[in-house]
């Protein structure tokens, strides 16, 4: 995977669903991800592989999240709605906000964590892209796994 | 959905069919690529050629007092610090290329203390730069001509004035107010990794 658009088709959808985990906005996603392919753009001439270029491009795409603090005041993190639960087990779409505004709940990292993980990324790369060692997020995951759960259980989500 | 992988079936069924094409990404990256630096770009660019011509100035009239050179090198100075800060505070924006999490949220900390330091030191350090400079180049120009001098000097005092008692407290207290509030975000921030 070399030329640019080989390497958008492929990590578009990924850095937009992390990014839409990390702001629950999918204005504010779409914003991110042109943001993150624009530095892609830049520096593709550059890259040497000295990172994998999976760790290259969500490392720019979690620290454009990231810089949204200066500029936003606060990330959307709607209340949950009531009759959430009785639709439950009706429609994708309900399970899917309702997982994102589970996410949207939790502290900046543990969303980007999350998001990562949910993404598939293993979690040596994670601990790459945030800056921890692999145990710290492994332990970090465990937590916000357990956190998920106990949203999911208030909710009466839990299964 | 306690499960992970109950949770990651869930997370895919995002859709992303709205993303644009490669081909209209490719598109709207030439058309947006530098614009959001353009004005920091732009006031750099307009810095540096303002030292150039005071300094260039200096050279080409045949000024004769000692303050017309000070003036114009502390005009020149003043243009230059303005220039090297901007730059400086370009490197925020190609920092985000490859620095972790952990690193970027230390780095951007640091450039906002950097920033504190801009409004109360530097920028006040430049204020001054230009205005001695100015108090101080203007008088070679009109000190022969009694009424010249008097309608520049009120000109430049009103001017003056005008940047440190109205311009630069507003600025200030804007900029700080706003870099205060990012402090708590960026330790929030910091804690989360710890």
């Amino acid at each position: 995977m070399t030329t640019f658009e080989e390497i958008y088709n492929f990590y578009s959808p990924q850095i937009f669903r992390v990014c839409l985990g990390y702001t629950n906005d999918p204005d504010q996603a779409k914003d991110h991800v042109q943001e993150t392919f624009i530095a892609v753009w830049k520096g593709l001439p550059g890259f040497r592989n000295q990172s994998h270029i999976s760790t290259w491009i969500f490392r720019i795409a979690t620290n454009h999240c990231l810089r949204a603090i200066e500029v936003a005041k606060r990330m959307p993190s709607a209340e949950l709605p009531f009759n959430l639960a009785e639709t439950w087990e009706e429609s994708k779409e309900e399970k899917l906000i309702f997982l994102y505004r589970c996410i949207a709940e939790l502290d900046e990292t543990d969303r980007i964590i999350i998001s990562l993980e949910l993404e598939g990324l293993p979690q040596a790369e994670i601990a790459l892209v945030v800056g921890l060692s692999s145990g710290n997020i492994r332990v970090k995951i465990h937590r916000i796994k357990e956190k998920l759960s106990q949203k999911f259980k208030a909710h009466g989500q839990f299964r | 959905m306690d499960n992970l992988d109950d949770l990651k079936a869930v997370w895919h069924t995002a859709k992303t069919d709205s993303l644009p094409s490669s081909g209209e990404m490719v598109r709207l990256i030439r058309k947006f690529r530098g614009q959001k630096l353009r004005n920091k770009w732009l006031v750099i660019v307009i810095s540096l050629l303002l030292t150039i011509l005071f300094v260039a100035i200096l050279f080409i009239f045949p000024f004769k007092l000692i303050s017309s050179f000070i003036g114009g090198g502390l005009m020149a100075l003043g243009s230059l610090m303005l220039a090297l800060t901007n730059i400086r505070s370009l490197k925020r924006f190609y920092r985000l290329d490859d620095s972790s999490n952990l690193e970027f949220i230390a780095f951007i900390e640091q450039t906002r203390k950097n920033q504190l330091i801009y409004y109360r030191k530097i920028m006040v350090f430049i204020m001054l730069s230009y205005s001695l400079g100015y108090m101080l180049y203007a008088y070679e120009l009109t000190w022969k001509h009694p009424s010249w001098f008097v309608g520049v000097y009120a000109v430049i005092t009103i001017y003056c004035s005008i940047m440190w008692f109205i311009v630069r407290p507003r600025a200030y207290k804007k900029g700080a107010a706003k870099l205060d509030a990012m402090q708590a975000k960026h330790e929030n921030i910091l804690k989360q990794l710890k």
